[in-house]
């Protein structure tokens, strides 16, 4: 097998055995990095010495017979906007190009921890802003499976990194979708794990209420892998909660869902939906059946109020959060200006890209003290509501199952002209967001252009392992059960 | 909800950043797409309740410690301009 | 035409805790630029704040202290303005619930007692400091105040004069000093306070236009700042241009003696509060509130009511012994070894406070343990030293720190009591000054004195006065 064909685990178990080594690992990595990155532009940064000296500290300490961490030597890439100690850290913005943060967030440290190498920083939407990764000032990300279409948003780098081939495992961020919509794109696995059990300390914010770092990665198991690594209450984020989780998310994962009750909502499924997505939910739906799973059709009529609630909340809280950008303490400086005042202006004008600015203008407008309780306060009640009708679904089936986009990837171009084209290809993936809850994405097929169709399992506040069981029941069923999704040579 | 460029305008304003005439007029046309929506809601539903404070929270309070972030010298190691250590920038006028 | 003065105060003061507010930088006042300073506090991207437990404590304790409701539930908003000082373009505060509301403090306004109601009270954090150069076109930021915590206290619109505002913020002041939740230093700082203004027609019951005052600095200053502010309005409404009295803030300019308009794009501040999603409710127990009720030392206010009844003292000399914590305490340690109050009062107000002042020392470290000076005062009681001995006594006693009876028996000061003893002195003392007795009997008093004088000074002052001024009348006579 390959190197760029395995998953963590298949690296685990060769490091293990010594099939391999770290250094040959990261090597093999830049290698596949130097064939195809060109063409796939996944990666803002690479931090190849960082990652060579790292590789060649866990091959000493392996050989000491040293207690490296459960991912010693995994080549990782972290999406941008998660802050790495000394790698600079852009959020695909103009505004940060030169930002190099002096901490790591919480989830670098606990990778670095567990042994992990940084291969790079990928690229993704400014400041998470988007669905297609069309919106970093930097450079558009390809999906790996048709270099003319979109990886999706606004995590695309991560997505299309793995998918690629370039690194077993990347770090994205789910606010609206950004970690699950990429993944479908890519055909590959990502999680937004439960608010509050991800530590979100040095990710940069967008919208604090509905943010998470979750993992993407070529298999469900890798993906359950990671999350026991990243996991856990932070005293640096008041918003994390103690789940006293003690055992791994990969202890039940084979279980099987024998008596699992899964419910689908009939609002998901509107005649204007991809025939071609929706066939391949619905066979999927019977592989679960026919796993032992009960499957219901059920009523959840959110999708329309949830996207309207989802655009002002998340508008609000990142036209507060993008304040502290104005060219003072970091970032960039505009180079015209006569006053203070001046100064500021300049520096966020020039340096925020336009959906950047749409949205901090939306929300700033929404906040204002003639229109906070229409539209800001109105939206969390919206909130509110969403939570309850989850709670109630939840309090009678275990799972919730649904396209994760409603139309297939897209070609470059397409939508970016119009921003509210683009919000809506969020409409099934905002709804976990404002209720807290956590979703997974995985492969469920392709369509007739040998694009990935991704399909997305919700369950209830921190219901990981349960979602785990089911994905990977599923996962096996497809026969994606290697987890490996091949990157057909650079097609245009 | 009709919004006019000079709303766009102030809010602009509010949020430190420089539009265009015809940038703000094409904002608030965009403005009013994504909330038009939102108002048509606010005719059909009746069942939104009041957001009440709960009386349970996650919240872990931090002892009154002191810890110092050593090296001080990479907090500041991206500002643009310093003088004897202060962060330097144009005179601010009251 | 009578006016009525409506006033209303906000003080802002600093919290005595060891870190900031949302992370654990210190909160030491002049260290070196910049350097008490983290991604917190400097608002880097990434950071979040968490809520320091003692924060909370010294706002529950401040309200309790001032007859507050302490809310079960409370939360952190986010108020949000650009200001160079302000790093993230928002000050984490509290607006809709805060920790404390509806309490009260007594003040006393020229022999009148009132009670002045309080609105709220709630925590949040300071931004950082800004210094603008005068030769050059730059600012200079320091974030080491960035994120200190602070309480902010407002009052209704219940003063009714300058005096009023005045006596009001000192008694907070002295409260907050009481319960240490504050320093509140005004030159350093870590107490600040705004005023609102508005005058009315006695008896109206509507209230006109009221005006900000900022940039107050000192007690002195809030009384002229608020009487000039006063004049400035009355004078506009007798000529009937009060229309001219805008909403506004005013800076109080000390150097000119006047308030000054601050026309800063007033529009410009929408605050756009939501609530602060980075921290979850601060939701209190009962039993937490309960812990700090007891930790809650007698209020100033009180203490004084007691001093005078209990002690006997005067308004005046009860007001000087609550006025520092550590003097009404050390006077109430004195007592306890079963002295007149009065006696105690009177060197504790008389010397001891001279001699800290002409030593340049702090009230908080009186270098006189308790048990020297019960037992100093005891020996001028029972006339073992004369008074004027027992203030150079003392004297060595701040400097030495050591014990009176030491001192004494050291440098032999003790008195002389012995008749036979004093009666040669006095004898020899008359044997020499024939003018003086003479000067005496022809009605001249102050030829007593001289002779008791010359009396202290042959006895190097140690002789009981009492006893040789009876003898040497004996004497004469």
């Amino acid at each position: 097998m390959k190197i760029d064909q395995m998953t963590m685990e298949d690296i685990k178990s060769g490091l293990e055995r010594k099939k391999f080594t770290a250094q040959e690992l990261v090597a093999g990595v830049y290698k596949k990095i130097d064939e195809v990155e060109d063409k796939v532009g996944a990666y803002i940064t690479l931090s190849q010495d960082l990652a060579i000296k790292q590789a060649k500290d866990i091959d000493s300490a392996m050989d000491r017979g040293e207690n490296v961490g459960p991912l010693a030597g995994m080549p990782i890439a972290i999406k941008d906007n998660i802050c790495t100690e000394g790698i600079k850290t852009t959020c695909a913005s103009k505004m940060l190009h030169d930002f190099i943060p002096p901490y790591d967030a919480t989830v670098v440290k606990k990778l670095k921890d567990a042994g992990a190498i940084i291969i790079g920083k990928t690229n993704m939407d400014e400041f998470a802003m988007g669905s297609s990764t069309e919106n970093s000032a930097f450079k558009v990300t390809k999906n790996p499976w048709r270099l003319d279409r979109v990886p999706g948003g606004s995590s695309g780098g991560s997505a299309a990194a793995v998918a690629a081939g370039m690194a077993f495992m990347a770090l994205g961020s789910d606010t609206g979708g950004s970690i699950r919509q990429p993944a479908a794109f890519c055909g590959v696995v990502g999680l937004k794990p439960t608010y509050g059990l991800v530590s979100r300390y040095g990710l940069v914010a967008f919208a604090s209420s509905l943010d998470q770092i979750g993992p993407i990665t070529k298999s469900v198991k890798d993906c359950a892998l990671t999350l026991d690594v990243i996991q856990g209450k932070d005293p640096k984020d008041a918003t994390t909660v103690d789940v006293r989780n003690t055992s791994s998310y990969l202890r039940e994962i084979e279980k099987g869902i024998e008596g699992l009750k899964i419910a689908i909502p009939r609002e998901f499924f509107p005649g204007s939906l991809d025939s071609q997505i929706s066939n391949e939910i619905m066979e999927s739906m019977f592989m679960l059946k026919g796993l032992g799973a009960t499957i219901d059709e059920i009523s959840l009529p959110i999708t329309d109020e949830g996207l309207s609630a989802y655009y002002i909340i998340s508008s609000a809280e990142a036209s507060s959060n993008l304040g502290r950008f104005d060219g003072i303490k970091y970032g960039y400086r505009s180079e015209n200006y006569a006053d203070i005042e001046e100064l500021i202006l300049n520096s966020r004008t020039e340096g925020f890209g336009i959906e950047t600015k749409r949205r901090i203008m939306l929300g700033t407008y929404t906040l204002t003290s003639g229109y906070y309780d229409a539209y800001y306060n109105r939206a969390q009640k919206v909130r509110e509501k969403i939570k309850q009708q989850f709670k109630e679904i939840f309090s009678k089936y275990d799972l919730i199952i649904s396209p994760t986009s409603p139309v297939l990837p897209f070609p470059i171009g397409e939508k970016i002209g119009n921003p509210l084209d683009m919000y809506l290809s969020d409409i099934y993936t905002i709804s976990a967001n404002l209720a807290g809850i956590p979703a997974i994405s995985l492969p469920c097929g392709f369509c007739q252009e040998g694009l990935p169709i991704g399909l997305q399992i919700i369950g209830g506040p921190f219901s990981e392992s349960k979602i785990f069981r089911a994905a990977y029941a599923l996962e096996q069923e497809l026969g994606l059960g290697n987890g490996v999704a091949v990157i057909k040579e650079a097609k245009k | 909800m009709k919004i006019d460029k000079e709303e766009v305008m102030y809010i602009a304003k509010l949020a430190k950043l420089k539009f265009s005439d015809e940038d703000a007029g094409e904002l608030a046309i965009e403005f009013e797409g994504i909330l038009k929506h939102f108002d048509s809601l606010k005719e059909t539903e009746q069942d939104i309740k009041d957001i009440e404070l709960e009386e349970e929270s996650n919240m872990e309070l931090r002892e009154d410690v002191v810890e110092i972030f050593e090296d001080s010298e990479k907090l500041f190691s991206n500002v643009k301009d310093i003088d004897r250590g202060y962060v330097r920038i144009p005179k601010v006028i009251d | 035409m009578n006016w009525e003065t409506v006033i209303g105060i906000e003080i802002h003061a600093e919290l005595k805790t060891k870190s900031k507010i949302f992370c654990s930088c210190p909160t030491d006042f002049g260290g070196d630029v910049n350097k008490q300073t983290c991604p917190i506090c400097l608002g880097l991207p990434g950071s979040l704040p968490t809520l320091n437990k003692e924060v909370v404590n010294l706002a529950i304790k401040a309200g309790l202290a001032l007859n507050c409701k302490i809310n079960n539930v409370s939360k952190m908003d986010r108020k949000n303005y650009f200001y160079a000082d302000l790093p993230k373009a928002y000050q984490i505060s509290q607006y809709d619930h805060p920790i404390c509301t509806g309490g009260y403090v007594d003040i006393e306004v020229e022999g009148e007692k009132k009670r002045i109601r309080i609105n709220r009270i709630h925590i949040e954090e300071d931004p950082g400091k800004l210094i603008h150069l005068q030769e050059e076109p730059y600012t200079l930021v320091d974030y080491n105040r960035s994120g200190v915590p602070l309480i902010e206290i407002v009052t209704e619109a219940d003063l009714r004069s300058p005096l009023e505002a005045v006596q009001y913020v000192r008694a907070i002041k002295s409260i907050l000093e009481y319960e240490n939740i504050s320093d509140c230093r005004m030159e350093e700082g870590s107490l600040r306070c705004d005023g609102n203004i508005s005058i009315r027609k006695l008896g109206d019951a509507r209230l006109n236009t009221k005006v900000e005052l900022k940039n107050i600095n000192s007690f002195k200053e809030l009384q002229k700042a608020l009487e000039k502010e006063e004049r400035r309005q009355q004078e506009l409404y007798e000529f009937n241009e009060g229309f001219k009295i805008v909403q506004e803030t005013r800076r109080w300019d000390s150097a000119k003696g006047r308030t000054i308009s601050m026309r800063k794009k007033e529009d410009a501040h929408d605050y756009r509060y939501f609530a602060e999603p980075d921290m979850p409710l601060i939701v209190l127990e009962q039993q937490m509130i309960r812990n700090i009720e007891e930790t809650l030392t007698e209020l100033p206010f009180d203490k004084k009511a007691r001093f005078i009844e209990s002690y006997n003292l005067t308004e005046k000399e009860a007001d000087i012994l609550v006025g520092e914590k550590r003097l009404g305490e050390y006077f109430e340690q004195v007592i306890e070894f079963d002295l007149q109050p009065k006696l105690i009062a009177n060197w504790i107000l008389g010397d001891l406070m001279k001699l800290l002042k002409v030593q340049e020392s702090n009230v908080d470290s009186i270098p006189i343990k308790v048990e020297d000076f019960a037992e100093l005062l005891k020996i001028i009681d029972n006339g073992q030293i004369s008074g004027k001995i027992a203030k150079d006594v003392m004297d060595e006693m701040f400097i030495t720190g050591r014990s009176p009876a030491e001192i004494i028996e050291e440098k032999g000061l003790k008195q002389i009591n012995q008749g036979d003893v004093l009666e040669k002195v006095i004898e020899q003392v008359l044997e020499g000054n024939i003018k003086s007795i003479d000067d005496y009997k022809s009605g001249k008093e102050q030829a007593l004195t001289y002779l008791m004088g010359q009396v202290m000074k042959e006895t190097k002052g140690q002789a009981n006065p009492v006893m040789a001024k009876d003898m040497i009348i004996n004497k004469i006579k």
